[in-house]
C-alpha cells in the first residue's frame, strides 16, 4: 500500500486516489450526507473532511492536501453561509487536514498501527475544526465568547465519528487488499 | 424511495450536447468568466450588486439552452440545510449584522429573537450569492465535456509549469474527481437501497444521538469507500497498462484557439466585474 516514491512525486497512484477521494468529498457536501445534526448554533458536524484524512493516511501528505483542497474548493463554491464564502476560511484550513493526519500516522504507525489511525483521525479532525473556528473568530464571523460551546459540541461528535469511519474504512480496505478474512493490523 | 434519489439531483458533472454560444466558446474562456464572477461574488454584499450578477448568471443559463428545471434540481438536496441556516440567520443575527446601505431597523424583537433589515438582507444576499456560483458551476459542467475542461485547466496552468506546478497532473486530478461524482452518487443510491432493504433506518438519530447517526453512516460510507478504492485500483492498473507517464512531452489531438468572440466575452465580463467592484460602495442598498 505504502508508496515508496518521494513524497512530492505525483505518480499514477497518487493522481487517481486524489481524484477518486476528492469526488467522495464533493459528493458528501453536495448531497448533504456529509452533515450530521448536532445540538448547537452551527447545527452541523461534518464528515466531509474524512476523505482527506483517509487519503493522507494511505497515500501520504501530498494526496491528503490535494483532497483537502478539493473539499475546500467545493465547500467554497457551494457555501450557504457567509463564513465559507471567504476563500481563506473555506480552503486554507482544509489543505492542512490531510497533512497533519498523514504526519501523525507516519510518526505513530511503527508502535501501534491501530492507535496511529485513531490519533490521526483525531488530529485531522481537530485541524479542521480549530482552524476554521479560529479564522471565523479572526474575521469576526463568530464572536469569541460563543467559541467554547461550539468547539465542544462540534469537535466532540466530529472526532468520534471520524475515528469510527477512518478505522472502519482503512481496516476494511486493508482486509480486502491482503485477501485475508481478518484485518491484519 | 424518493429519499434515495441522489443521481437525479447531482447536476454537477453531467454534460448535455448542444450548439449554443455557451457550448461553443473556449473552455478557458468559461473558466476565466467563472473565476472573475466568483471574485465579484465574494466581495458583493449589496442587493443591487448581487441582483446585477445574478441576472447575468441567469442570462447565461438562458443563452445555453439548458433548462432551469435541470439546474435547480441540483439545489434540492441542499434545500433543508439552506432553510435551517436562513432561519437561524434571520432570527438570531438581527442585532449582530449591520445592513449594507440601509439604516438599521429592527422589525421584531422577542427575547434573543430579533428580526432586522440587517438579518433579512444577510439571508437574501447569501441565497443570491449561492445561486450565482451554483448556476455558473452547473453551466460549466453542463456545456463543457470533462475532457475539454481538463484541457482548459491544463492550458491555463501551463505558464506556472516553469515554477514547478504540475499542470497536467492537477487538471487530471480535477477531471477524475468531476467524472466520479455522478458515478459515486449512483453507487451511494444503490448502497442505500441495499441497506434499507435489509432493514436499515436512515431517518437520522436527531441532534443528541450523533453516535447513532455515525453508526448509520458506517453502513453507507464504508461500502462507498471500498467501492471507490476498487475503482481507483482498476483505473491505476488501466493507466499503467497503457504506459501513462504524466504530462511530459504530451501533445493533444484537438487544440483550442481563443477567437475574437472569446476575447469579447472575457472583456465584457471583466468590465462588468470591475464596474461592480468599483461601484459597490455607491449602490443604494
Amino acid at each position: 500500500m505504502e508508496t515508496t516514491a518521494s513524497p512530492t512525486a505525483l505518480n499514477t497512484r497518487r493522481i487517481v486516489i486524489s481524484g477518486v477521494l476528492g469526488a467522495i468529498a464533493i459528493l458528501l457536501g453536495w448531497t448533504r450526507i456529509g452533515y450530521i445534526p448536532v445540538p448547537n448554533l452551527s447545527a452541523n458536524a461534518t464528515i466531509m473532511h474524512i476523505p482527506a484524512i483517509i487519503g493522507g493516511v494511505m497515500e501520504g501528505w501530498l494526496v491528503g492536501a490535494i483532497i483537502g483542497g478539493l473539499f475546500g474548493l467545493s465547500s467554497f463554491a457551494l457555501a450557504t453561509v457567509p463564513l465559507f464564502k471567504n476563500p481563506i476560511v473555506a480552503i486554507l484550513p482544509r489543505l492542512l487536514i490531510g497533512v497533519t493526519a498523514a504526519l501523525t500516522y507516519k510518526a505513530l504507525k511503527q508502535n501501534n498501527e491501530w492507535l496511529a489511525l485513531v490519533v490521526a483521525a483525531i488530529v485531522g479532525t481537530l485541524t479542521n475544526t480549530i482552524l476554521v473556528l479560529g479564522l471565523a473568530g479572526i474575521f469576526n464571523y463568530i464572536p469569541w465568547v460563543a467559541m467554547p460551546p461550539i468547539l465542544l459540541t462540534n469537535a466532540l461528535p466530529e472526532v468520534i465519528i471520524a475515528i469510527i469511519l477512518v478505522v472502519a474504512v482503512v481496516t476494511a480496505w486493508k482486509r480486502i487488499e491482503t485477501g485475508g478474512g481478518e484485518a491484519k493490523m | 424511495m424518493e429519499d434515495f434519489e441522489f443521481l437525479r439531483n447531482v447536476t454537477i458533472g453531467q454534460y448535455f450536447t448542444g450548439n449554443s454560444i455557451v457550448h461553443r466558446i473556449d473552455p478557458r474562456t468559461k473558466i476565466t468568466i467563472l473565476m472573475i464572477l466568483a471574485i465579484v461574488n465574494s466581495f458583493t454584499t449589496s442587493y443591487t450588486g448581487n441582483a446585477i450578477v445574478l441576472s447575468v448568471c441567469i442570462a447565461y443559463v438562458i443563452a445555453s439552452g439548458i433548462s432551469f428545471r435541470f439546474i435547480l434540481s441540483g439545489v434540492k438536496p441542499a434545500l433543508p440545510i439552506i432553510i435551517i441556516y436562513a432561519l437561524m440567520q434571520l432570527l438570531f443575527f438581527g442585532e449582530a449584522y449591520e445592513p449594507y446601505g440601509l439604516a438599521s431597523e429592527v422589525y421584531f424583537q422577542w427575547g434573543v429573537i430579533a428580526i432586522s433589515n440587517g438579518s433579512l438582507q444577510l439571508v437574501i444576499v447569501t441565497l443570491m450569492r449561492f445561486l450565482q456560483i451554483f448556476f455558473l458551476v452547473s453551466l460549466l459542467t453542463a456545456t463543457t465535456t470533462t475532457t475539454d475542461i481538463a484541457h482548459g485547466v491544463e492550458g491555463m496552468l501551463k505558464p506556472f509549469q516553469r515554477i514547478g506546478v504540475p499542470s497536467h497532473e492537477i487538471s487530471l486530478i480535477g477531471t477524475i474527481a468531476l467524472r466520479f461524482v455522478p458515478i459515486f452518487a449512483e453507487q451511494l443510491e444503490i448502497i442505500m437501497k441495499a441497506q434499507a432493504s435489509r432493514g436499515a433506518d436512515f431517518g437520522g438519530g436527531g441532534v443528541f444521538q450523533f453516535v447513532k447517526t455515525a453508526r448509520q453512516m458506517v453502513s453507507l460510507i464504508v461500502p462507498l469507500f471500498v467501492d471507490a478504492f476498487r475503482r481507483a485500483e482498476d483505473l491505476i492498473l488501466a493507466m499503467d497498462a497503457r504506459c501513462y507517464i504524466g504530462g511530459k512531452g504530451r501533445t493533444h489531438l484537438t487544440r483550442f484557439h481563443l477567437g475574437n468572440l472569446d476575447f469579447t466575452i472575457m472583456g465584457a465580463n471583466l468590465a462588468l466585474a470591475i464596474a461592480v467592484l468599483v461601484l459597490r460602495n455607491a449602490f443604494p442598498a
